[in-house]
């Protein structure tokens, strides 16, 4: 493990916990399927949003359309936190106390500035599409420079992060271990249900192999 | 507009895709009730945005929050900062012809306020059943409830769910009628979160069945 590379991305709350390594929180924003943007208006008052993201390489894209107007108006950059949270099963104690989930979360805080290079756009629309649905970019068309105008992409540098990681099974006092109260993990994961075509889909087009056999995670 | 629902504030308003907005507290209550997990955000001493995960749960019109007394992010909150927290649930990946056009279907929540920290026994008790049960329902009855001792270590918030909203798309991708004629299929992949094969703590005593809730997880 790595030092913390800034104060606030240190893990205070059950500091074990804390993962400042690399390439964990590269799997960790690779995996999720949406994050957390937050940011402050105006007003003064904090707002998030749900959005999704890809990274590429050091940097994380982030669809900012939804927050466009607070983003676009500070062209300065604008100083954001993004959270990302994967559950990967609960974890049942024996007190209620102690009940917890499995999980790995991301908190990314920095400066996000628009991103506005039409071939970078270009590299993140493809990179967004993959992130969702891994081979999809090579079917769907790419986006026009029209679109790609319309669209407002953010990058914040993965500079100032931290992960938490929680596994393994409930601790708890030799009290309560004595109860007659089941105890251990219930793992959860992501899974597909059967693919709904388009009700506009021309007939002649099969469903492509990484729609049915789309998945998330194995089993952790 | 439906009796249940809320006035519009400047920040519940919808500015992106209206369409999708919904301010009845029908949708909001049961976005909270089905997001396995939140983030709360809000707006540190330096006057930058900060971003926690954590479990929620809902009796009524009142959110609940859980965290560490430990955690300065807790204190600020628990001494009436102004927060923003976020639920989503995501329903179905909306894969489209072009990449721009691609997109999920989400429910989302936020509610805005702030938070006073619980300390009467009996909505301690109500809050920490609650958060136990938002989780799994059944488990409540099982484990056993907070001590006295464990509060000196947690607190739980309270908000009310009075400034909030919801945002959610549904149904199929909606490209444009110039791309109907793409050869890429087009549709959306529903998903889920579904529980594997429970797994007993080391330390379970021996006789303890897992109990018949562990098999009802069902999210969405």
């Amino acid at each position: 493990m790595s030092d913390a590379p800034t104060p606030r991305t240190r893990v205070r709350r059950l500091p074990e916990l804390g993962v400042y390594d690399r390439a964990q929180v590269e799997a960790i924003v690779d995996e999720a399927l949406y994050c957390h943007l937050a940011w402050v208006a105006d007003d003064g008052d904090p707002r998030v949003i749900p959005t999704i993201h890809a990274r590429v390489g050091d940097t994380l894209y982030v669809h900012g359309s939804s927050a466009s107007s607070t983003l676009l108006a500070i062209k300065a950059g604008l100083p954001v936190a993004v959270a990302i949270t994967i559950v990967d099963g609960i974890r049942f104690a024996r007190s209620m106390f102690e009940h917890s989930m499995n999980y790995r979360t991301v908190v990314v805080f920095g400066i996000a500035q628009e991103v506005t290079d039409p071939d970078e756009l270009s590299r993140v629309f493809t990179a967004i599409t993959e992130q969702v649905a891994p081979g999809r970019s090579a079917d769907a068309r790419p986006p026009t420079p029209d679109e790609i105008r319309q669209t407002t992409i953010v990058k914040i540098p993965l500079d100032e992060c931290s992960a938490k990681v929680s596994e393994g099974f409930p601790e708890e006092s030799d009290e309560d271990l004595a109860l007659d109260v089941w105890a251990g993990i219930l793992p959860l994961r992501i899974a597909p249900g059967e693919p709904l075509d388009d009700p506009l889909l021309r007939p002649d087009i099969p469903r492509p192999a990484y729609v049915t056999a789309w998945h998330r995670d194995d089993v952790r | 507009m439906p009796a249940m629902s809320q006035p519009v504030s400047e920040r519940t308003r919808i500015h992106r895709h209206p369409e999708r907005g919904a301010h009845d507290m029908a949708t909001v209550h049961r976005v909270l009730d089905e997001a396995l997990t939140c983030t709360v955000a809000w707006v540190d001493d330096e006057g930058r945005p900060r971003a926690l995960p954590t479990i929620q749960a809902r009796i009524g019109e009142i959110l609940y929050l859980h965290g560490s007394r430990a955690a300065r992010a807790w204190k600020a909150v628990a001494a009436g900062a102004e927060v923003c927290v976020v639920a989503t649930v995501i329903d179905e990946l909306v894969l489209a012809r072009t990449s721009p056009h691609h997109s999920m279907n989400y429910r989302s929540a936020v509610v805005y306020g702030r938070a006073r920290e619980v300390t009467e026994p009996d909505e301690l008790r109500a809050a920490a059943r609650a958060i136990t049960r938002h989780v799994l329902p059944g488990r409540e009855n099982d484990a056993a409830e907070p001590r006295d001792k464990d509060w000196r270590e947690t607190l739980i918030l309270a908000m009310p769910i009075e400034e909030a909203s919801a945002k959610v798309r549904t149904g199929p991708p909606q490209d444009d009628e110039a791309d109907m004629g793409l050869d890429v299929w087009a549709g959306t992949l529903p998903l889920r979160t579904v529980p594997g094969k429970p797994t007993p703590s080391p330390d379970l005593r021996a006789g303890i069945a897992a109990p018949p809730y562990l098999e009802e997880f069902r999210r969405p």
